[in-house]
């Protein structure tokens, strides 16, 4: 217990005394997860609609692929983003290899899945009637799907908050990709796994704590605007 | 003018709806009528350019809107002249005022012209007190009302209505139709309702239809009775059980079909009469209904539950009284299968 506390205590004083290098983590590791969620949120959520609402030719192969793409290991998605962007791969050009756009592009790759899926299903839990009445008071293609995203939003807001789960947690992608280098692409994930191999345990902690708290608060926003909603 | 065009439609290989022709002409008050899984709703939500007929197409004034053999899409324009209220109708998010605005919202209609005409709505569904009330602080039959409401809100030229009294007591019917009536006088607008309720059909709508199995009923929606015909020779009087009664057809056909009796084809008396008719039930008068002047509905159980047409003048000469006895006799070729 006293290892925990230890970690708690070493947690706050970081975070109090404004460590410049902790800070630096939080931000980057904030800044990425932040983008790649609004990028992968921006592509999946329609993607996910158009899924549910669309019928189309290869509808049950694109369902499948999605849905496995949810399973697909992080450590292999930098794998083949590495081999993309390093040098001699077909967008070396980009020169992103061991920068956070790396670590960002990695999660959206890895959040994409996730928003589609997951908004294909909260879009199809909506009632159908609710899509058909839309349509038949006038409303145009773009207005009827926002009639059906307004009865989904609580399901959708979820999708959010899952995808952003997942990218501020991942740590295969962004240790092949970014390269773990310190004050550039060292971000939560990869400098607690930094720490313990180095017997830092009480700083992992602390990270960890820190990380957990991000995690928290995005989810109190979610009720909070929940709350909101039902008032 | 709204009209199907040889249209059939299939759910999974299931063919629900067979029509050769099905017009909304403007200003019509049409009644569905039919049991459950005729097919109506399908024909509404067809008729609503919500769903594209397997073969067919929907017109618009002459011009093909949706399906035909290039499979088009409805356009914005051509939806936003009909609007379907659902059986069992769903608000949006929001309150009542927000629901009945909607339409206008879509159409980018001003805020102040918005409000204007949901006032006015709701004023004259008798919605008013609702206006900022959620969707879960409505009863069932408020909802539909305000679905009602909300449809109208948008003036459409065609008022599609599915079961719109289904959730209502008997007033708030009366209330519903009555402001139909109301909207139909002010401008032109035609309807086109399913309903199971004869009796509402025939009281409000000028054009009642009959469907059954995804067919148009060549009669009245009285007397419809699905049946399997044995198979025997061509040309062959066939006695066809129906409940616990032997209705004599003249067909060649075998096979499932709907076997239908046109109420006004049934003579009506007090006593057998000797007569052609290879079909006379005695039974007890049910119900008389005067749905229209001077024609009463004579509802007898004969075995089963039959319904024949007669004047006023005629119900009085026969002292038809509910309870009193009755004889139902129709010839074999009255009867029409389909």
């Amino acid at each position: 217990m006293d290892f925990l506390g230890e970690g708690l205590r070493r947690a706050l004083a970081l975070l109090l005394a404004g460590d410049a290098e902790v800070t630096g983590v939080v931000v980057l590791t904030l800044k990425v997860a932040v983008t790649a969620t609004v990028i992968a949120c921006a592509i999946g959520l329609p993607l996910g609609f158009f899924l549910a609402t669309r019928p189309f030719w290869g509808r049950r192969a694109a369902f499948t692929l999605v849905n496995t793409a949810l399973a697909f290991p992080t450590v292999v998605t930098g794998l083949l983003l590495f081999g993309l962007l390093s040098r001699r791969g077909p967008l070396g050009g980009l020169g992103w290899l061991y920068t956070w756009q790396a670590i960002a592009v990695g999660d959206v790759c890895i959040a994409l899945p996730i928003a589609a899926a997951l908004s294909a299903a909260a879009v199809q839990g909506v009632d159908p009637r609710v899509r058909r009445t839309a349509q038949t008071l006038g409303a145009s293609a773009w207005r009827t799907a926002w009639a059906v995203a307004r009865e989904a939003r609580f399901a959708l807001a979820a999708v959010i908050t899952a995808a952003f789960g997942h990218v501020i947690a991942e740590i295969g992608s962004a240790m092949i990709v970014g390269g773990n280098i310190r004050g550039s692409t060292r971000t939560l994930t990869t400098a607690i796994a930094l720490y313990t191999g180095q017997g830092e345990f009480g700083l992992a902690l602390a990270l960890g704590v820190i990380l957990l708290v991000l995690a928290l608060l995005v989810n109190i926003a979610l009720q909070v605007l929940q709350g909101k909603a039902h008032a | 003018m709204l009209e199907l065009v040889g249209v059939r439609h299939c759910y999974g290989g299931r063919m629900v709806l067979d029509l050769e022709r099905f017009a909304v002409p403007p200003g019509a008050l049409i009644a569905m009528v039919g049991p459950n899984g005729s097919g109506k709703s399908t024909l509404l939500r067809l008729l609503a350019l919500l769903e594209q007929p397997t073969e067919g197409e929907v017109r618009l004034d002459g011009e093909p809107v949706c399906g035909g053999p290039a499979r088009s899409r409805p356009t914005a324009a051509a939806r936003r002249r009909v609007t379907l209220v659902e059986q069992r109708p769903v608000l949006f998010r929001g309150t009542v005022r927000e629901n009945l605005g909607y339409g206008l919202v879509v159409r980018g209609v001003r805020r102040i012209e918005v409000n204007r005409v949901v006032d006015n709505v709701a004023a004259r569904f008798g919605i008013a007190p609702l206006l900022e009330r959620h969707r879960h602080q409505l009863s069932e039959g408020e909802v539909q009302r305000v679905a009602v409401a909300r449809a109208l809100a948008v003036e459409p030229e065609v008022l599609l209505l599915d079961e719109p009294a289904s959730s209502a007591d008997r007033a708030a019917a009366q209330m519903l139709y009555g402001a139909l009536a109301e909207e139909r006088r002010r401008r032109p607008l035609a309807i086109c309702l399913a309903s199971h309720q004869l009796e509402d059909a025939y009281r409000w709508a000028d054009d009642v239809r009959a469907l059954a199995e995804g067919k148009l009923s060549p009669v009245t929606p009285e007397n419809l009775f699905r049946v399997e015909l044995p198979n025997a020779g061509a040309g062959d009087l066939k006695h066809i059980r129906v409940g616990t009664i032997e209705i004599a057809v003249m067909t060649d056909r075998a096979g499932p079909a709907i076997l239908a009796v046109a109420p006004s084809d049934i003579f009506v008396s007090r006593a057998p009469l000797t007569s052609s008719a290879r079909n006379v039930f005695a039974g007890r008068v049910t119900r008389l209904a005067r749905q229209r002047p001077g024609v009463v509905h004579v509802t007898a159980d004969v075995g089963v539950e039959l319904v024949a047409v007669v004047t006023e003048a005629a119900a009085g000469d026969l002292q038809l009284t509910p309870g009193g006895p009755v004889v139902f006799a129709f010839k074999a070729s009255a009867v029409r299968l389909f």
